[in-house]
């Protein structure tokens, strides 16, 4: 037995950890690290939610922007009070200049509002197929700014809406996460997702299955762009500043980007993805100021990180081409097992994982030796081989 | 065995990169001694906005350098903490944190872009730590932001009043004709104050019309000026550094010889390169002049060159520069330089510290300053210095 089949194991690290973190950020909601662990749970819904296009249905979407601007400027008209309306807002019907709601609410229907407007798209849009998608959706990206930046008494212009309330807790946040992940998996564990697949690797045989091309495609955009909304109207109560400007091909580009370093086709991925995009620049920032190693003083390098970035998203598209997890779904599926949690009732789960730890170091030991004999082998045949040819010349 | 070989690999570059940062945050902690105030620096060093902000933060460090080679404030040495916001919302916003939360800053400053100056405003109005913006000209963003935030440059009104009456008042031309780039939030601005004033005093707009950011062809507009000038005597161009020269030239190429009048948008060495001869008689309201032979700016231009290698490539450099005294103005006057509030008391009580881009007060309670506005003149193919406005 492995240590990754170790129910036990499993908990320890994708149950356990993550909440004693989400305890500790939640408690000090505030802080700078807890901001970004916050980054981080926004990022996998939109990652995720991203995934079940790119890498599940086979579509290309590149319009994940546009759908967050649509939640966040949906959830921050309907949570914003009455008088910071007027300031901002001020060719508002007077109904909805009045109409103050809960905050889980607003944040539902800008996620609606971004899936209808995703419907309304995706009609005409999703005829394309590959590059010319992603190309329309950018295009959709573009007049979704265009109509913020012009239409100034609904959205201010591009000035921006400010003074969002911060309601975007580690609570809401996570919580939202964990039930966009469950709802994503097990749609995709459904005869549903099952069938976005088969469309995905071959949509002729698909059809010939009887399976609706046109209604799986525009079904799982339409989820898509309702996470997006989600994620979008978190984010801007995050921010507490939304604007066209931050809502543009960028912040597109960089969903995409997280998505295939995770790997596109893998929940877990989308979990992965998020989790290195948010942190590591985060680790690399003191390589920008210039710090001191070994006791000579670096030059400030601003953008290293971003170089470093781009460097591994060029190395895993060579090397490993489905992302990180590849097709693996480790996270999601003990998350969302019920043997994960009544391992820890389960004396044998601990004799199990006591037992792989013991013969850990024994284990790599052996793996070790057994690879070098293997490897002094092959040296010596690669010897015999070239001191043969050089016979034969 | 290629596979193990592989694991080690990635092992040992995740333990060097941990271990660099690692290094990094043992030194910062070294060094965060009673005797240093840290100062956050937020700019967009990369991406988008870095041509305004890096050499915003150039003169920010300049200042910071001569403020601890004379001796600090009250003994006290500044340390910039400076982190790269990338010209992403976010990034900015957490690095605004970052600096407060980690560094522990008493004031951050920086950004020359309302919308990022806003992101990191609220951060610094929420945590409640003074934040001074040293480019952004957005008059109402202490307003939005909160009583924590303050602008270090004049607002767009000042500039567009400050045109407005060296049109009328000196160059005594009361017909304007108004031309307006209608894609962006500050050309829109300040097309709006400046009517407002030029009405005000007894002018009057006798034709408006409008663009968009990077139309290539001007003629229709030109074309429908040339049809009723309307007995105009000067063009007030609402536009930003990419249009500058392309508009000005292809008046100049009709047969239009009026003068023309903008605010710091057109404060570009592009408005000469692409223009050439016909910027002449060009107009610029805008934040200093580096051909002002004021001693200070003097003495700010050697500065920068021998610090940087090159003379100030705009005027944000000494807006920068101006940020930084002005902090260390304030705190060296505050009851207690640790404390954010008396900080923020204390620039809100700044009245006439002399910079390189005029003098800053804050009056009545504005956070805004009252500072004049330089006007400059192209004259063959160079920046002449005019006139300083107070308004």
């Amino acid at each position: 037995m492995r240590l990754r089949d170790s129910n036990l194991f499993k908990f320890f690290i994708f149950v356990l950890i993550p909440l004693i973190v989400l305890i500790i950020c939640g408690m000090n909601s505030t802080n700078y690290y807890a901001g970004l662990v916050h980054l981080f749970g926004i990022n996998i819904i939109l990652v995720a939610s991203l995934n079940l296009v790119n890498g599940f249905s086979g579509m290309f979407s590149m319009g994940h922007a546009a759908f967050m601007a649509i939640g966040a400027y949906a959830s921050a008209l309907l949570t914003l009070e009455t008088n910071q309306k007027m300031t901002s807002m001020s060719g508002l019907p007077e109904w909805l200049m009045n109409l103050t709601l809960p905050f889980p609410i607003a944040l539902l229907i800008g996620g609606f509002i971004a899936s209808f407007c995703a419907l309304i798209v995706g009609f005409p849009v999703l005829r394309f197929k590959g590059h010319y998608l992603a190309v329309a959706t950018i295009g959709f990206i573009v007049i979704v700014r265009a109509v913020l930046d012009n239409e100034d008494q609904w959205t201010n212009g591009a000035r921006g809406v400010t003074g969002l309330p911060n309601y975007a807790s580690t609570w809401i946040i996570f919580a939202s996460a964990i039930l966009c992940l469950f709802i994503l998996h097990r749609l995709l564990n459904s005869a549903y997702g099952r069938s976005l697949i088969a469309m995905r690797d071959d949509y002729v045989a698909a059809q010939t299955l009887g399976i609706n091309l046109t209604v799986c495609k525009i079904s799982s955009f339409c989820i898509s762009a309702f996470m997006a909304g989600v994620a979008g109207g978190l984010w801007g109560h995050m921010q507490s500043v939304i604007s066209g400007k931050f809502f543009y091909i960028e912040a597109s580009f960089k969903i995409v980007e997280t998505s295939i370093i995770g790997g596109m086709a893998s929940l877990s991925g989308a979990i992965v993805g998020s989790l290195i995009m948010t942190f590591i620049p985060e680790l690399l920032a003191p390589l920008e100021t210039g710090i001191t190693v070994f006791g000579i003083q670096l030059p400030e390098l601003y953008g290293a990180s971003n170089l470093i970035l781009a460097a591994l998203l060029i190395l895993i598209i060579i090397y490993r081409r489905q992302g990180i997890m590849g097709y693996n779904e480790i996270i999601t599926d003990s998350l969302f097992s019920i043997k994960t949690y009544t391992s820890i009732l389960k004396k044998s789960e601990y004799i199990n994982l006591y037992t792989i730890l013991i013969n850990m170091p024994k284990k790599l030991i052996s793996t070790f030796a057994a690879a070098s004999k293997t490897d002094a082998v092959k040296n010596k045949k690669r010897k015999e081989r070239r001191s043969k040819n050089e016979k034969n010349s | 065995m290629k596979r193990i070989r592989k694991l080690l690999v990635i092992f040992m570059v995740f333990a060097l990169v941990f271990s660099l940062a690692g290094c990094g945050g043992g030194g910062n902690e070294g060094e965060g001694e009673a005797d240093t105030i840290n100062v956050g620096a937020l700019f967009n060093l990369t991406g988008g906005q870095a041509s305004l902000d890096q050499p915003s933060f150039n003169g920010f460090k300049l200042a910071a350098d001569e403020i601890n080679a004379n001796g600090g404030i009250n003994g006290k040495m500044i340390k910039v903490v400076s982190y790269d916001g990338k010209t992403e919302q976010t990034t900015v916003a957490n690095n605004a944190k970052k600096m407060i939360d980690v560094d522990k800053c008493v004031v951050v400053a920086g950004l020359s872009d309302s919308n990022y100056a806003l992101a990191a405003g609220n951060i610094c109005q929420e945590k409640g730590i003074p934040f001074i913006t040293s480019g952004a000209t957005l008059p109402t963003l202490p307003d939005q932001v909160g009583d924590f935030a303050f602008l270090a440059p004049f607002g767009d009104n000042v500039q567009a009043y400050a045109t407005a009456d060296f049109a009328i008042d000196d160059l005594g031309l009361k017909k304007c004709y108004l031309l307006t780039d209608q894609s962006m939030e500050f050309t829109k601005t300040l097309a709006h104050f400046f009517k407002e004033r030029y009405l005000e005093k007894g002018g009057e707009i006798v034709l408006e019309d409008s663009y968009m950011n990077k139309d290539p062809d001007f003629s229709a507009q030109i074309d429908r000026f040339l049809a009723d000038k309307g007995g105009a005597e000067i063009i007030f161009i609402s536009g930003v550094p990419d249009d500058a020269g392309v508009v000005v030239k292809q008046f100049r190429d009709k047969g239009v010889d009026l003068p023309i009048i903008s605010g710091d948008g057109f404060d570009t060495p592009l408005l000469i390169e692409v223009a050439g001869e016909a910027a002449n008689d060009v107009y610029v309201g805008t934040h200093a002049s580096l051909e002002n032979q004021d001693p200070m700016v003097v003495e700010f231009i050697e500065a920068y060159t021998e610090a940087y290698g090159n003379p100030p490539e705009n005027a944000f450099a000494g807006l920068g520069y101006d940020t930084m005294y002005l902090i260390a103005d304030a705190l060296s006057r505050a009851s207690d330089p640790t404390d954010p509030i008396a900080i923020r008391d204390a620039i809100g009580e700044t009245v006439g510290l002399k910079g390189v881009t005029g003098t800053v007060t804050y009056e009545n309670g504005s956070h805004v300053p009252t500072k004049s506005v330089t006007i400059n003149k192209v004259e063959d193919g160079k920046f002449v210095f005019i006139k300083e406005v107070f308004l």
